[in-house]
């Protein structure tokens, strides 16, 4: 009967409201579904270009986060020590009102520019808007110098772009893709991960280097487990190989090529027999890497890479990546690189500066622009601004926001991490969880989760450009704001000079000039712009331009040799590890981001809430450790909580291998820290890349004990 | 006449990248409680050339597979599990008593316990997604298409239509503990 037919159905009392992910920063279009007021479930977008109706454990487990009882519920004000855990519930006005007499006191003393912040997330504009009107301009996005500073740089400085938060690689058409290190499957992004997997269905062949055989390299038709540090050395033994037997595109290095003679000068010195004896891989399997890609050309591509914090000469590595990918003619090609099409759209601006403060006066303190000249002063250097505030050089730094960041997590050494919080006369973080840098903050500003609030839509450049439509899909379950609402308000508290948007009127506006209705983004959470092409320039038959010095891919970067470095990689070796030490390498798990998701319990759950360290037999049988076995990593006298051995030869007999986000210390994210592990964040080299001024995290050596 | 419906679901292994968003997908959808799954993925080893020692590594998905001669159904005492006429062998919550019998007698692991509600507890084939017309939640979010499900007795379906090029390839297709007798319904294909 019809009652029954009611109750039954799956679509009677049931919501649908769209937003886009924030579980990693992929973004994928998300559909929340809600019955009797508790959103319940998570689906995928059809029609976003993100991931085509997919979602993955994160994205599916948002649903925990929404209600995870350890989220922070109303605003603090610290009344301990700094890291004691000792707060004060308070109202936001009088939040605000603390954060507005430090800022005061702290501007009228030292000046605005002694005012920073970190930012990561779709709030970043909002306290970005807020330093702006403060008038400083230490503002640094920690996406730079701690994860694809040097990729940015390195495809710039050859393909005169770099390429934001979107890699390229047309993985769908592709015939032979290679990646080192880009763990593409499990340090996984959806949509990405997604067509790699459509275009390995359909026969195309993977190349993996990595020295862990992780699940990338269980897909891959040639895994080359290298020696850890010597990429560089691969690739330009490849280079070398590939132009001495002509596997290149004559005419495309002829007619967009620049330095091609130069290079193949150069590169003559790494024989392939000294690439095997540095990298530790056969030479046969070299050698048919290079005729797989070469066959495939230009239907393949080599990954540039994303996070490139490895060992302190990743701009020239990846440098040497574009030069190889354009060896092969693959840019503006599918199954190579295609080129994403941006809309020509004047978007509308969400707040407006009522005076200019002069903010270029002064010199910003991280050496973005200025001593890395090529570190771009939109995103900055996160390394170069805690320094300076470690220093007091060029000038004190005594007050720092964060948002949706935690430092003590991803910035080497806590010890440091604890030094940077205590030199600061104000530390206000907003943030989801009590972090580890929440608990060392004066004023905490609970966020939102981006279930519960509005955000404007943002637009991607891609293969098919889109749109995303954000809005809240539960009620606010605390006594949180989302980060517009607190910029906002933050600003009216401190009389700033700044006008500030609704959400609701930006989006009106936006909407209104690109001519379409809300109605379309309420119904499918996303817009795709009709485009048909432009994505293949190449294949288009257009004329291919690039912003470089000599309009060509500059395998001689003219830019560097006036910078005084190497206009073509030359091999520098990474340090390496006494015969008893690790080399420390660390990365992701399909089911975890960064540091955030750690005290997720579905997703804790997934990996029975075990956190293993990889480790070669021969080095765990010198060392008393059986498969299984309780160990833990030392570094002189710092020593990490307990993790379990995984005995393997899949990795290299000279390092280790930890997940990132574990060994966690704030004990009010209850499942985080009680799964011990290490933070690589303690033992990790905090090295930095001369030409990027990105760091260097994987030449941190260790010893590791059983426990 | 056309046939009833036989609901099965196959695993394309070679796709599987072990990241389990449909284990999560599935606990939200249903709510499964504490720790429990009612899907998973597991990681094996293939030796793939024995003489030089290579070996692969490949990811196994397994659920209920809705048996054809199901024990947990032989045991139950109070017909609680019971094999519908679409193939689909589901639990009446409440006929359930909570004796646990069939979780013991399941070769597959299948099942588990439900505390909160003291019913055995296992995947319905996400029985009243596909009376609607929409797919398991697992087959939905699963990014790699690894699952494929449907109507076996539909020559039209994906299912078949999977089933048959699989064959004709001479892909290896093979289904767990077939040994025991139970006919499960979910296969398994690997090139």
């Amino acid at each position: 009967n019809n009652s029954e037919k009611r109750n039954k159905s799956r679509e009677y009392g049931l919501k649908k409201i769209h937003t886009w992910c924030e579980m990693c920063f992929w973004g994928c279009g998300v559909t929340a579904l809600k019955r009797n007021g508790k959103v319940f479930k998570l689906e995928g977008q059809e029609k976003c270009p993100n991931n085509y109706g997919k979602l993955c454990a994160k994205g599916n487990a948002g649903v925990y986060q929404l209600y995870d009882p350890d989220r922070l519920k109303s605003p603090m004000i610290r009344t301990g020590e700094r890291g004691s855990g000792k707060f004060k519930e308070v109202s936001w006005e009088e939040a605000y009102n603390y954060i507005a007499e430090k800022v005061k006191k702290i501007s009228d003393y030292y000046g605005s520019k002694s005012l920073a912040l970190i930012a990561h997330g779709s709030g970043e504009h909002a306290f970005i808007s807020l330093l702006e009107a403060l008038g400083s301009h230490n503002i640094a996005i920690p996406a730079y110098s701690q994860c694809m500073g040097s990729r940015e740089i390195g495809w710039w400085l050859t393909y005169g772009m770099g390429f934001t938060g979107h890699e390229y690689g047309d993985g769908e058409h592709s015939k032979c893709m290679m990646f080192l290190g880009r763990n593409i499957l499990e340090a996984l992004q959806v949509g990405e991960a997604k067509k790699v997997i459509d275009g390995l269905s359909k026969g195309a062949k993977l190349i993996y280097v990595d020295p862990r055989y992780s699940k990338t390299a269980a897909k891959a038709d040639y895994w080359l487990q290298i020696k850890p540090g010597t990429d560089l050395a691969l690739l330009l033994g490849m280079i070398n190989f590939i132009i001495e037997n002509k596997l290149y595109n004559e005419d495309f290095v002829k007619k967009y090529c620049y330095g091609f003679d130069e290079l193949k000068k150069e590169v003559k010195q790494y024989t392939l027999e000294w690439t095997s004896r540095e990298t530790e891989i056969p030479a046969k399997q070299i050698a048919e890497v290079c005729y797989e890609l070469a066959k495939a050309a230009p239907q393949c591509f080599i990954h540039p890479g994303r996070r490139l914090t490895r060992y302190g000469n990743d701009t020239q590595t990846v440098r040497a990546i574009g030069i190889l990918n354009a060896l092969f003619g693959n840019w503006g090609m599918p199954g190579g690189f295609y080129v994403p099409v941006a809309m020509k759209i004047k978007t509308p601006h969400m707040y407006e500066l009522e005076e200019e403060h002069g903010k270029h006066k002064f010199e910003r303190v991280d050496g973005a622009g200025e001593k890395y000249k090529l570190a771009p002063k939109n995103l900055g250097r996160e390394n170069g601004l805690f320094e300076a505030i470690l220093t007091g050089k060029p000038y004190p730094i005594k007050g720092l926001f964060v948002y949706g960041t935690n430092f003590f997590e991803h910035y080497p050494d806590n010890k440091v991490a604890k030094k940077i919080a205590n030199s600061l006369d104000l530390l206000v973080t907003c943030e989801i969880y009590m972090t580890e840098t929440a608990l060392y903050s004066d004023v905490i500003l609970p966020e939102s989760t981006y279930l519960e609030r509005w955000d404007p839509i943002t637009i991607q450049a891609d293969k098919y450009p889109f749109i995303q439509y954000r809005e809240p899909a539960s009620v606010k379950l605390f006594n949180t704001k989302g980060a517009w609402e607190i910029a906002s308000e933050l600003a009216k508290t401190m009389n700033l000079k700044i006008k500030y948007k609704t959400v609701q009127e930006y989006n009106k506006e936006f909407l209104k000039t690109i001519g379409i209705s809300e109605d379309v983004l309420k119904r499918d959470g996303c817009y795709v712009f009709p485009v048909k092409k432009g994505m293949y320039p190449q294949a288009e038959g257009k004329e291919l331009k690039f912003r470089t010095m000599s309009r060509k891919i500059e395998l001689y970067s003219k830019f560097l040799d006036r910078l005084g470095f190497d206009p073509i990689p030359k091999y520098t070796k990474a340090p390496n590890p006494a015969p008893d030490e690790f080399r420390l390498l660390f990365g992701r798990m399909s089911y975890h981001t960064h540091a955030r998701t750690q005290n997720n319990r579905w997703l804790l759950a997934l990996h029975n809430f075990d956190v293993k360290l990889w480790i070669h037999p021969k080095r765990a049988a010198q060392l008393g450790i059986t498969d299984g076995a309780k160990v833990r990593i030392r570094k002189g006298d710092k020593v990490s909580d307990e993790l379990t051995a995984y005995v393997t030869d899949l990795i290299h007999p000279e390092c280790i291998f930890i997940p990132h986000g574990f060994g966690r210390f704030s004990k009010f994210m209850k499942y985080a820290y009680e799964m011990k592990g290490a933070s690589d964040a303690e033992f990790c080299s905090n090295g930095v890349d001369p030409i990027s001024g990105a760091a260097a995290f994987h030449n941190g050596f260790v010893k590791v004990e059983r426990v | 006449m056309s046939k009833k419906e036989k609901y099965v679901m196959l695993y394309l292994i070679d796709r599987c990248i072990d990241c389990k968003a449909c284990m999560v997908a599935c606990k939200a959808q249903w709510s499964v409680p504490e720790d429990h799954f009612r899907t998973h993925v597991d990681e094996k080893f293939d030796i793939v050339d024995e003489i030089n020692r290579e070996s692969r590594m490949y990811f196994l998905p397994s659920q209920c597979n809705h048996c054809d001669d199901p024990p947990c159904v032989h045991v139950c005492p109070t017909k609680a599990s019971h094999k519908r006429d679409d193939g689909i062998v589901y639990i009446d919550r409440g006929r359930c008593i909570g004796c646990k019998y069939c979780i013991v007698s399941c070769p597959y692991d299948a099942r588990f316990f439900n505390e909160e509600l003291g019913v055995a507890e296992k995947c319905t084939f996400c029985l009243p997604r596909i009376k609607e017309g929409f797919e398991p939640a697992c087959v939905h979010t699963c990014l790699s298409r690894t699952r494929i499900f449907g109507d076996i007795n539909d020559p039209e379906s994906e299912v078949s239509q999977v089933l048959k090029e699989a064959i004709k390839r001479k892909d290896k297709i093979w289904k767990l503990r077939e040994d025991l007798g139970t006919e499960p319904n979910i296969y398994y294909i690997k090139s």
